[in-house]
């Protein structure tokens, strides 16, 4: 990676990225392979001399000791000035807080010091193990924005670790997605969100996650029950695992009302069958059924007006938003 | 702040802890170490230290160093000191210990005092084989004191006394009736002995019979009080509630300057009848076997023995001298108490030295006991001690082969080194091993100090436990200890004294006593985790507080508690309009006695942890449970019942070997009255020990079983942990 | 109106419940200091423990002794009950605490061996054990002085406080200590400055347990010194009773004075003994 690159490793749970961390930590030894930081070769150095900082997903702060404490707690083992401190206090909006006890905070305010005793050391590499998990959802936003901006105006290099794939899209330069252990896909994150790579990094990213319809081509067609659409150009035939998001999808039918509304789907269109539909205003997910697959769409608020269980809906899909995917292999074609 | 102080507080009593004291000892003087166990702060302490002073003054280039010893441990403590080269120069004891300490190697003989006058009775009691091993300073035997102003004149005969109309709450005639000492008295007067001439026990037949039906006269008609210990005999008289008390030369510190009484030799037990002969105990100093300098530690015994030693010790100490010739001193031979127990002594029958004497007294005051606490015929009850003396004196397994055991412990050794080396050619396990070498330097310091100080002694005692005999005779027995303990020493397997019944008493011991210890202490608990309660930390602090008093002490205020007449339990008990209870004369009060006292012990430690699993069960399961219409009863059986069992379960496991061993409360309490009935096998263990002719082999071997017992229970233990884990999950 | 009624009958219930279990609790501990109080009078069968004349002799004659030779000895021996007691507390957490420390969170072999040993010890009765202790302090020449019985007492503690300890350290999550590392702290230093504040509670218990299998034993001490100027308080107390005469009165007094550190003590430390003592013994 590069410098003062923020990476944002990404995956499930239990798929080796908190590992993966903790190893350029210096808190696990990989059984193969090296940890290199910078020119340095660090793969058996203890944690104390890799130079990182790292915020804990518990926020890990020293119970019996003040904010000001566990701030300066890394300056002092390193017999640096403890002046930095104030410096970041003010930073992070603590400067009320130093006196107080971690129990004496709130959720909020504790992931705050867990920053700033990060920050106030300054080190080469930052890591981050999921430090929002514990926030709520309000407060998560708030904090990825900081973050983010901390990036900008520290400019250091930074790893962080999330299952969050919301998290992962808006702060990383670079995202790393794993997937039990292996890397699926590395890249900036739109470059992963437009072309993922595999049929995992494809499910993974983007909310909610993205349909996924077995189809055959032949013919320069794409064709599955419900769906006949022309394929891609480079597309051989064969059996093909088809993915639409549920964003790229618009209504294809002519205005509700209108003599078409209920016009079963043709070629180039979509036929979407009407579950349950979750209106949210400006816009809704409808989750129904293309032939016998599971599907959502996203559509605006005004397309799903009258529209209710049963109904039978075309959809159409912009050509460059299909995803193809080997069945077998999972990859994408 | 504080904690730091704490902290600093601690750092600086370490530091003068482990700093050896400043030794400024000069070199040419030579210091003789003198030992003896003298109470605290007694008058004989002070005279002995004032003789040493005067013997340092005549022998400048000396220095005596004395060492007052607690009385209990005193025995043991010469028994380990000495052969190893750690003991005193010289040291004083009573007479009958000689032959035990001649058999053990202790003591060398020594010369007869170079002047004075000394019954030739008295050195022979100090003689073993034709020579001498003591030099006798003091002489100790009973007589009457007589409070002369509740009665003036000198009674006839004891039993005349004990006849006497007297007030309410005012006992004519006091002594330690349980106490086959001051009971053996009696006994010589109708010509029976406590041991024979061969070290046989002889308290049985008529004599002993006619002696204990006195006894149990004087005690029946409230003549003498009941379960009399010395303190409150002394205590009695002292107060003016006896016309007399029986009792030694000790007790005269004791008594109020304003009590005005005299002391007599003991009258003859009945009207013109034989007269009471005492037994007499002669204090003498003993040269110690490895003493450094046995040639001066002699001098120095002689010097205390006679001439102005003895007049010290006889002015300042109120020791009655075995040196006749002190009393020609006109202010000794005027002091009427000095020499009325000189007279006493010249009458009093010198204790055998037969090793047996010791283990008279146990039986004999049992059979005292069973007689006048339970009211047992007398001839069962003496029958049943010449029983347990017999049981007491058995003969030792003999010495074994140890070939076969040599072999044996070769082959597994042998075994095991080859298996070790084995697993260690495994390249998996050397590369665990390599992996575990961080962890080995942070736990190695602990496993070398428990290893060498905890386990390797425990490992040795264990050892013992096949040999048997004792100092010099020790020999490797095989499995002979167990094989007597396992088989109830030939007796029934459940009779009276046998592992197995002390075993079934102390699994009912450790069963009552942890389902009230948790049933206690979960109540209180509960009751202070209210989350309304006022007062909750006044109530804490003071349900802690048995925890926080040395139990040594307080299980020996429940034993007062519990005395039959002066118990506050039987006061209480009174004024409930109940007739009082003999709680140390049956099996189900004196074990009800122990239980409380250590009931009363180890609920405050259920209570505090049951607190603190209490404190972490979170609340919002009691307000669904109450949303859901529950009650507190089904609250407390469906919620803290179930989460409270995993949490208690490991202090239970703990609790539970605790009480197993919970030595001190049986000990101290009960001291397995009656009979040794009540007596767990920790206690009985440390009797053989200690008090029954040191069978240490045996009593390791008691050691053994009892660990193997709770190696099983904590097994069966973890399993059911376990599964009641596994269930939750 | 029902609820308050029925939550002021629980509330006066538990009170009267409490009170007696207090009363169960202080009954014995009062003869005691009746007894320490009573200077000669006559024994009666009362249940008010209280002297009829009550008098501070017996602690005079405890604490009060001063001879011109060795001076206030009673002092010297209470510094040596304390002093002995104080390091046989730190002696026994810096042996325990590494072990336990390890046992939580590294797996080595012989753990689970290990684990069993140190469980056996607290099964095994002492009675056989104290004359091989004797030989191997006399070996070691260490027999006559406070630090052999410091060492011995120590050693007798660690095993029950690895227990304690290891379940405390239990509950302590590794983010702490590994945070600490991160932060530039080897992995002792971890322990030092964050692994063991965050143990407070439990080392407080742990202390308190060590300070009195130390403060209130007097078998061994008796047996091993043979110096009265190392003597410990509870080998002194045992001296009020003698073979023909024991001294109740004196020795109650000299208990008393015995146990007022420990209440101390307890009383000091009794916030953490809630918490402290559990987290070791439910996890451990």
């Amino acid at each position: 990676m590069e410098d003062g690159e923020l990476v944002v490793l990404v995956g499930p749970s239990g798929c080796g990225k908190s590992t993966l961390l903790r190893t350029i930590a210096g808190l696990e030894i990989p059984d193969a392979g090296e940890v290199r930081i910078g020119e340095r070769e660090v793969t058996r150095l203890p944690p104390r001399e890799r130079d990182v900082a790292m915020v804990f997903q518990s926020y890990a702060l020293y119970p019996h000791l003040t904010v000001r404490q566990n701030l300066s707690f890394g300056l002092k083992l390193r017999k640096t000035p403890a002046a930095r401190v104030s410096e970041v206090a003010s930073m992070l909006g603590l400067d009320e807080l130093l006196d107080r006890y971690p129990r004496q905070m709130s959720g909020g305010q504790r992931q705050r010091v867990a920053m700033g005793r990060a920050i106030a050391r300054r080190p080469a590499l930052f890591l981050f193990d999921e430090p929002l998990s514990n926030l709520d959802a309000a407060l998560r936003a708030e904090v990825r924005i900081e973050i983010k901006k901390l990036h900008q105006s520290l400019g250091s290099t930074m790893i962080y670790v999330t299952h969050d794939q919301v998290e992962a899209m808006t702060l990383a330069d670079r995202l790393v997605v794993l997937n039990a252990g292996e890397v699926e896909q590395c890249g900036p994150p739109l470059d992963v969100y437009d072309h993922p790579a595999s049929l995992f990094v494809a499910g993974f990213m983007g909310s909610p996650a993205m349909n996924f319809i077995s189809a055959e081509v032949a013919d320069g067609e794409l064709r599955a029950p419900g769906l006949t659409l022309s394929a891609p150009e480079d597309a051989k035939p064969g059996e093909v695992l088809l993915g639409i998001r549920p964003q790229d999808v618009e209504r294809a039918d002519a205005e509700p009302g209108s003599a078409a509304y209920r016009t079963p789907a043709g070629p180039g269109r979509i036929d979407f069958v009407v579950d349950v539909l979750e209106p949210m205003g400006f816009e809704a997910y409808a989750h129904g059924r293309v032939g016998e697959t599971k599907f959502i769409a996203r559509l605006e608020g005004d397309a799903v007006r009258g529209l209710s269980e049963g109904d039978h809906v075309a959809l159409s899909v912009p050509p460059q938003k299909l995803h193809l995917f080997d069945p077998k292999t999972g990859r994408a074609l | 702040m504080r904690r730091s102080a704490g902290a600093a507080a601690l750092l600086v009593l370490t530091a003068l802890a482990v700093c050896p004291p400043a030794a400024g000892r000069a070199q040419e003087t030579t210091t003789l170490r003198v030992w003896h166990a003298y109470g605290q702060g007694s008058a004989e302490e002070t005279a002995l230290r004032q003789a040493a002073d005067a013997y340092v003054e005549a022998h400048p280039d000396q220095r005596v160093e004395l060492l007052a010893n607690a009385f209990g441990a005193y025995l043991s403590k010469l028994e380990s000191a000495i052969p190893t080269g750690n003991g005193p120069d010289l040291f004083i004891d009573a007479h009958e210990r000689v032959t035990h300490y001649v058999e053990r190697r202790l003591i060398t003989p020594v010369e007869a005092p170079s002047s004075g006058r000394f019954d030739a009775s008295q050195l022979e009691a100090l003689s073993v084989e034709g020579r001498l091993y003591g030099v006798p300073l003091s002489l100790k035997c009973a007589a009457l004191y007589v409070n002369t102003s509740l009665l003036p004149e000198a009674p006839s005969s004891l039993d005349a006394l004990a006849r006497r109309p007297h007030a309410e709450g005012v006992f004519p005639l006091v002594f330690e009736a349980e106490n086959a000492y001051y009971v053996a008295a009696l006994l010589h007067a109708h010509g029976g002995r406590l041991l024979d001439d061969e070290g046989g026990y002889a308290f049985v037949g008529p004599a002993a019979h006619a002696t204990v039906a006195e006894v149990q006269r004087w005690v029946e008609s409230g003549a003498t009080p009941e379960e009399a210990t010395g303190e409150l005999a002394k205590r009695l008289f002292a107060s003016g509630h006896a016309l007399s008390v029986i009792s030694g030369p000790w007790l005269a510190p004791d008594l109020p300057d304003s009590l005005p009484y005299r002391v007599l030799p003991l009258p003859p037990a009945t009207e013109g009848g034989e007269a009471t002969r005492p037994y007499l105990t002669i204090e003498a100093a003993y040269v110690a076997a490895q003493a450094q300098h046995p040639a001066e530690a002699a001098a120095l015994a002689d010097f205390l023995a006679h001439g102005p030693g003895a007049l010290i010790r006889a002015k300042a100490g109120r020791q009655v001298v075995a040196d006749a010739a002190a009393f020609d001193d006109p202010e000794l031979a005027s002091d009427a108490f000095l020499s009325t127990f000189r007279r006493a002594a010249a009458a009093a029958l010198p204790m055998p030295t037969h090793p047996h004497m010791r283990l008279a007294f146990e039986p004999a005051g049992q059979a005292l006991r069973k007689v006048l606490r339970t009211g047992m015929p007398i001839d069962d009850a003496l029958e049943e001690g010449a029983r347990r003396f017999r049981d007491l004196t058995r003969p030792l397994p003999g010495p074994r082969d140890p070939t076969l055991a040599l072999v044996l412990v070769g082959v597994v050794l042998l075994g095991f080194v080859f298996a070790m080396l084995r697993r260690l050619k495994d390249p998996a396990t050397r590369a665990a091993l390599v992996r575990s070498m961080p962890a080995y330097r942070w736990v190695a310091h602990a496993f070398l100090a428990v290893g060498l100080l905890v386990i390797l002694p425990l490992f040795v005692g264990a050892l013992t436990s096949f040999f048997s005999g004792h100092g010099t005779d020790l020999h490797y027995a095989g499995l002979a200890n167990y094989a007597e303990i396992l088989s109830a020493r030939g007796g029934e397997l459940l009779g009276h004294g046998s592992f197995w019944l002390v075993l079934l008493v102390t699994v009912l011991w450790t069963v009552l006593n942890l389902a009230l210890h948790v049933g206690i202490g979960v109540l209180l608990a509960l009751l202070l985790n209210r989350p309304t309660l006022r007062l909750k930390g006044m109530y804490r602090v003071l349900l802690i507080l048995p925890w926080a008093v040395p139990s040594y002490v307080t299980a020996l205020s429940w034993k007062g508690m519990f005395h039959r007449q002066f118990g506050a339990v039987n006061a209480l008990l009174t004024a409930l309009g109940a007739e009082p209870v003999s709680f140390f004369a049956h099996f189900s009060t004196a074990f009800t006695a122990n239980l409380v006292t250590n009931v009363w012990l180890g609920f405050p430690f259920m209570m505090v942890v049951t607190l603190g699993a209490l404190s972490s069960i979170p609340k919002d399961l009691y307000e669904a449970a109450a949303v859901d219409g529950a009650t507190k009863k089904q609250q407390f059986w469906r919620i803290t019942a179930p989460l409270l069992v995993p949490a208690l379960a490991p202090a239970v496991a703990m609790g539970a070997v605790w009480t197993f061993n919970m030595f001190n409360v049986v000990f101290l309490v009960s001291g397995g009255e009656p009979d040794g009935s009540t007596e767990i096998l920790v206690s009985d263990a440390y009797r053989w020990a200690f008090t029954r002719s040191n069978q240490y082999g045996y009593a390791a071997a008691y050691a053994v079983l009892i660990f193997l017992i709770l190696v099983l229970f904590s097994k069966a233990a973890a399993r059911g942990l376990a599964r009641v884990e596994e269930k939750k999950a | 109106m029902r609820r308050q009624r029925g939550s002021l009958l629980a509330s006066v219930g538990s009170h009267v419940a409490l009170l007696i279990a207090v009363g169960f609790a202080i009954y014995p501990v009062l003869w005691v200091v009746s007894l320490a109080l009573t200077a000669g009078g006559a024994p009666e069968a009362q249940i008010i423990p209280w002297p009829a004349h009550p008098s501070l002799d017996n602690f005079r004659a405890v604490a009060g002794q001063v001879d011109a030779e060795r001076g206030w000895i009673f002092g010297q021996q209470l510094f040596n009950s304390l002093a002995i007691a104080a390091a046989t507390t730190l002696a026994a957490l810096a042996i325990a605490t590494p072990a336990a420390y390890a046992m939580s969170r590294f797996d080595f072999v012989g753990k689970k061996g290990s684990m069993a040993a140190l469980l056996a010890t607290q099964m095994f009765p002492g009675v056989a054990a104290a004359i091989p202790l004797y030989l191997l302090l006399d070996a070691l020449g260490m027999l006559d002085t406070r630090s052999g019985l410091v060492l011995v007492y120590a050693t007798t503690a660690v095993p029950f406080a690895i227990f304690q300890m290891r379940g405390a350290f239990d509950a302590i999550p590794r983010d702490l200590e590994e945070a600490a590392m991160v932060d530039g702290a080897t992995r002792f230093g971890a322990f030092v400055r964050v692994v063991l504040p965050a143990a407070r509670p439990a080392m407080a218990v742990t202390a308190l347990f060590a300070f009195m299998t130390a403060w209130n034993e007097f078998i061994l001490a008796a047996t091993f010194l043979s110096r009265e100027e190392v003597f410990t308080l509870p080998v002194v107390l045992q001296r009020f009773v003698g073979e023909h005469d024991a001294h109740w009165g004196l020795f109650a007094a000299g208990a008393i004075i015995v146990s007022v550190p420990v209440m101390a003590l307890f009383y000091w430390l009794q916030r953490h003994l809630v918490g402290g003592l559990t987290s070791g013994s439910v996890k451990g």
